[in-house]
């Protein structure tokens, strides 16, 4: 019998998609996602473009908004804010890590 | 279809208003939501509380749930047939399905609608999936096999629990906590929707040599005296295995060797750096050759290691 195999992908700088695909692979409503790129907690590409695009490193992001909005039941300005703190645990545990990885 | 006691995992009674259901899954999840949380499972806690919050707290989920009866968690029951009649479309069997999958495919616009009523294509759900992976399979890259059970629809709009094997190839260079999407391999969709994507949570099991700090490396390298001071060359563990160093003569403790492109590979472009932290390290057992060896080097020397202390002294007075 032949196995298939799946390639998994990273979520990076690398790959780009559009908003309707965010939409699609986050769950959340495009108003959303509009309001939480003006509250600055998603960035395009180019926000000035007419048709925003996004690094697939994105979808991290969106994903756990899409569920601290259903989790919470939060509005995008509330949800771009706790996303902020979210993010700066990870930027911060980063930092812990490589200190920890130097000290040894 | 085994049941679960929602009541229960949200620590409220049968009684309970809207109000208590909302309170309790509200302190539950700020303890357990994983995004937000560092207790032990919390993961696997919030899930449960959250299903359960889900059905409880629509006011129409809750009214079929609770018409479910009450049985004891865990235990096999079939819905009674007032229930599929009024909730349920076509012939549809309950027996591997899962009550979350259940009462998710109930809810809609507009009441009560039934999944099976609409024309319209259903995307598959997605679906996540923490993978332990060892420090070497991710320095290298690997191919697993994953045994999920996943949801997916049967032609009246019910997700019935499928257990299915995929094979993933995971890339070389993935760090803990990365996350990954293998597209397509979530459920599959229902009249035409696209299939969904799984999502996985990479672990990686920490090494007992190299610390790791995003595509760098970092190993101890312990020397004794003489090799710092003299210089040497050690051989040196790496995960790509062993290469020589070239130790350089007077090597400080703490100082850091660079091995370029040594470290974890990038997906593009050059791989991280391995870095050896230099440790310095003596014998503690000597014999009286060498205890004489030493003393005579203490009294040749006129290296004073704390120089620094006498001028910080000098500048107080």
């Amino acid at each position: 019998m032949q196995i298939e195999i799946s390639e998994a992908v990273s979520l990076d700088e690398r790959g780009v998609l559009t908003l309707e695909q965010l939409v699609e692979l986050s769950d959340l409503p495009e108003s959303e996602l509009r309001a939480l790129v003006d509250y600055g907690a998603l960035a395009p590409i180019d926000p000035g473009a007419e048709r925003w695009t996004f690094t697939t490193s994105w979808i991290v992001v969106a994903r756990t908004a899409s569920r601290l909005r259903r989790d919470f039941e939060l509005d995008a300005h509330s949800l771009s804010v706790v996303l902020q703190y979210v993010q700066r645990i990870d930027t911060l545990e980063a930092e812990l890590r490589a200190l920890r990885a130097q000290l040894g | 279809m085994k049941y679960k006691d929602y009541y229960s995992t949200l620590g409220v009674e049968r009684s309970a208003t809207p109000d208590d259901i909302k309170k309790a899954y509200r302190k539950l999840a700020r303890k357990f939501h994983p995004d937000v949380s560092k207790e032990k499972d919390a993961e696997e806690k919030f899930k449960a509380m959250a299903e359960a919050y889900e059905t409880l707290k629509d006011p129409e989920k809750k009214t079929a749930y609770d018409q479910l009866g009450s049985h004891a968690p865990g235990q096999d029951f079939r819905p009674p047939p007032d229930w599929e009649r009024s909730f349920t479309h076509g012939q549809s069997t309950f027996d591997d399905v899962d009550l979350a999958d259940l009462f998710a495919g109930l809810g809609g616009r507009g009441g009560f609608r039934r999944r099976a009523d609409s024309a319209a294509p259903i995307p598959g759900q997605n679906y996540e999936a923490g993978v332990q992976i060892t420090f070497d399979q991710a320095f290298h890259g690997t191919e697993i096999q994953m045994d999920l059970s996943m949801p997916e629809y049967d032609e009246n709009g019910v997700a019935h629990r499928v257990p299915r094997v995929v094979t993933v190839r995971i890339p070389r260079g993935v760090t803990d906590g990365q996350k990954l999407r293998v597209p397509g391999k979530g459920g599959k969709g229902l009249r035409g929707g696209r299939a969904g994507d799984l999502y996985l949570d990479i672990a990686v099991t920490a090494h007992p040599l190299f610390r790791v700090d995003g595509r760098d490396l970092f190993v101890d390298l312990p020397l004794a005296p003489w090799e710092a001071v003299l210089g040497t060359s050690v051989q040196l563990p790496t995960p790509a295995g062993t290469v020589s160093l070239k130790v350089p003569a007077g090597t400080k403790a703490g100082q850091q060797l660079r091995l370029t492109g040594r470290g974890m590979a990038r997906p593009q472009g050059v791989a991280g750096n391995l870095y050896a932290i230099v440790q310095i390290v003596v014998p503690t057992v000597l014999d009286d050759a060498q205890r004489a060896l030493f003393t005579q080097l203490a009294e040749a020397s006129t290296f004073n290691p704390r120089a620094h202390f006498e001028r910080e002294a000098s500048h107080a007075d």
